[in-house]
């Protein structure tokens, strides 16, 4: 019985992606005059070679001069792509190896592109390449390092402290004791919640499609727009139009009393480097902040142009009450067109979450009728903090 | 030293003199006087600005009135006094009787919302009550501070209000490629006025917490205008043939946030619209946790 039902949802599905993918490709099918989609976007093997091309020759800058705007800063203008193949941290078969040679980058990318446009049907959710928001329709390219992690050496995270530990312990408990304890806010996913996007600091978290939700989800309205004006960096996400503001005049940071979902950044010119430092972060329980950190969490990012097309990014993340010891990342951003962020009104028509917490509750009804155990925090698809 | 000479340098000195004044007086191609200027001479409107008049509440006039609560919100719930920001006609908005109507409609259902899985959601209740984006122009008016980020080809406007943001495309310009709540702006300068063409609307936002509307016919011409280096007037010509009989026109001064530490404070209110909005559908407390609830 059960499983003739599953059976039906199962068609049920397949018929309306199917119909839906018609649309699509009927969509695609280019009136007179309109110009047709670029093959990067269509087609997996040429957006691999590509990229590949892209990525070699903007490696091959060397002594860059960086551009300046007009007020003398070095220019970091432009909408960059935040998604990326590369793991955060590095994978168990690739112990002792942080750099692949370019070969290996580009087959190691062709993997990560081809399972990413793979969409398995038993997922009832979108095909995001329809949409052209797979990470290699967006600008993503290899890489040589093997994750994002180049501090610890061996590319992971360190161990948390016993502190840590026990926080998350007491999370897990807390969450059994609430039964069932689906509801908005214990629901713990601010993505989920549109109260915020997918990740406006750090910026670049690393992807390994196919392992989760939120790493499939990586891709996703990834985009940064870093807007200059004199005294200030401003990046805008295209994810739920999180909006960073960086002074950039050498004012003190705002008193300890006044918390914010994205900190309180600071920033200073090292060069042609923009670093940043953010403290100040909101307390998020029952959401959690980046890999369990707490409100004393400290973020040092570094952004430097250093092609045309490509800005490094840097950062350090420093929290005692979670790490043994600071960890750090050095990534790139591929810069993309066109140069503009559109509305991301997320909270205003999110009726997704009224079906979705709905979904929980009666499966944790279910759940606790057939004596399993119910799941913690931290449901839901797509990521978030 | 001679006549002629003390009267030579006297001469060149107010020569000098003037020439000094206008390098100070003009430093770009415009001519209103103490503006700050960026590189290209325009004015520059880079900074943390607000406007103080009670328009969120109506912008038509209106008296002080207690809140819909008072009982409970006392004299923080209550709305204070006003002029009409309206400067044409008789300072009311000149809607057609059917229009009239359904401001008079939303006024009364203003606290009312409906949290539907579809866009009859919209239908009932203030947008800011809800934590939705404000829209333009309310968004300049609302009692919150923003800041300008002026470069020369965008201007980013950042409202403190719910993080909300515009971009202003100067060059290039393009048509709004999809409707939105904030529209799709495209600014030029004629002389020191910053003119914005603003398209695109959803037709979803409100002007104020009295209920006065567009629909997504609505088109609005900004007009952003430095007096000096500390306030700017704002004008804003405002059509919508569904629901007007003429265009009309608000105005009113932004002044500049002098405090040298301000700096906007995130005002991210999603988490503090969720009880409100998905606790009548048993969604914000889960059942049987609800603090009055018996366990």
């Amino acid at each position: 019985m059960r499983i003739a039902v599953v059976r039906k949802v199962v068609v049920v599905a397949l018929v309306v992606v199917a119909a839906a993918s018609m649309a699509v490709l009927m969509a695609q099918a280019p009136p007179s005059g309109a110009k047709p989609l670029a093959q990067e976007l269509t087609n997996t093997d040429a957006a691999i070679k590509a990229a590949a091309e892209l990525a070699k020759r903007e490696a091959a800058t060397k002594d860059y001069a960086v551009p300046r705007t007009p007020w003398g800063d070095p220019d970091l203008r432009g909408v960059y792509l935040t998604a990326t193949y590369t793991p955060l941290q590095r994978p168990a078969e690739l112990a002792n190896k942080p750099l692949y040679t370019e070969e290996e980058a580009v087959a190691a990318f062709k993997q990560a592109v081809e399972s990413d446009a793979e969409v398995d049907p038993r997922t009832v959710h979108y095909d995001w390449k329809e949409y052209s928001m797979d990470a290699w329709q967006g600008g993503a390219r290899p890489n040589l390092r093997t994750s994002l992690i180049v501090d610890p050496p061996d590319g992971r995270l360190p161990p948390t402290t016993p502190e840590a530990q026990k926080r998350r312990e007491a999370a897990q408990a807390a969450a059994k004791q609430r039964n069932p304890a689906a509801g908005i806010q214990t629901f713990g996913n601010t993505y989920t919640r549109c109260v915020l996007g997918l990740g406006a600091i750090p910026l670049m978290r690393g992807g390994n499609p196919g392992a989760d939700s939120a790493a499939a989800a990586a891709g996703v309205t990834a985009e940064v727009q870093i807007f200059q004006s004199p005294g200030f960096v401003t990046l805008v996400m295209q994810s739920n139009n999180d909006v960073r503001i960086i002074p950039v005049d050498g004012r003190p940071h705002l008193s300890t009393k006044v918390r914010h979902w994205f900190g309180d950044s600071r920033g200073r010119w090292d060069g042609n480097t923009l670093v940043v430092e953010t403290t100040n972060f909101k307390d998020r329980r029952p959401a959690v902040n980046f890999q369990g950190a707490t409100d004393g969490l400290v973020v040092v990012e570094r952004f430097t142009r250093i092609a045309p097309n490509t800005v490094r990014y840097e950062y350090t993340m420093t929290d005692p009450a979670t790490w043994t010891r600071p960890w750090s990342v050095d990534s790139e951003m591929p810069r993309v067109e066109p140069n503009l962020i559109y509305e991301f009104a997320c909270h205003e028509q999110n009726y997704g979450v009224i079906n979705v917490v709905r979904g929980t509750q009666i499966r944790e009804r279910e759940a606790i009728a057939a004596g399993r155990p119910i799941g913690g925090g931290g449901r839901g698809g797509g990521g978030g903090e | 030293m001679s006549k002629r000479s003390i009267g030579l340098l006297a001469v060149a000195g107010v020569v000098v003199a003037a020439a000094l004044w206008f390098t100070v007086a003009l430093p770009g191609q415009g001519s209103s006087p103490g503006v700050a200027r960026t590189e290209d001479g325009k004015p520059n409107l880079n900074g943390i600005w607000q406007s103080f008049t009670t328009a969120n509440w109506n912008i038509e006039a209106h008296s002080a009135e207690a809140g819909l609560r008072p009982e409970l919100m006392g004299a923080y719930g209550a709305q204070p006094g006003g002029m009409s920001i309206i400067v044409d006609g008789d300072g009311t908005i000149p809607y057609k009787p059917e229009a009239l109507a359904e401001r008079d409609t939303n006024f009364k259902n203003r606290m009312t919302p409906k949290i539907t899985n579809d866009p009859t959601r919209f239908d009932s209740g203030d947008p800011e009550l809800q934590c939705f984006r404000p829209g333009v122009p309310r968004a300049n008016y609302m009692p919150y501070p923003f800041q300008i980020f002026q470069d020369q080809n965008q201007i980013l406007v950042v409202y403190e209000y719910k993080w909300s943001m515009r971009q202003i495309h100067v060059d290039p310009q393009m048509e709004a490629p999809v409707d939105s709540w904030m529209g799709w702006s495209n600014g030029k300068w004629e002389g020191d006025t910053l003119v914005v063409d603003v398209k695109g609307f959803n037709g979803y936002s409100w002007f104020d917490r009295a209920g006065n509307y567009a629909t997504d016919m609505l088109h609005v011409v900004e007009r952003w205008t430095p007096q000096g280096p500390n306030h700017l007037m704002y004008e804003a010509t405002i059509e919508d043939p569904n629901v007007y009989t003429r265009p009309w026109k608000i105005s009113f001064p932004m002044y500049r946030r002098l405090e040298p530490n301000v700096q906007l404070i995130e005002f991210n209110c999603v988490p503090f619209v969720e009880r409100l909005l998905y606790d009548p559908l048993g969604l914000y407390f889960p059942p049987g946790t609800r603090p009055d609830e018996e366990r």
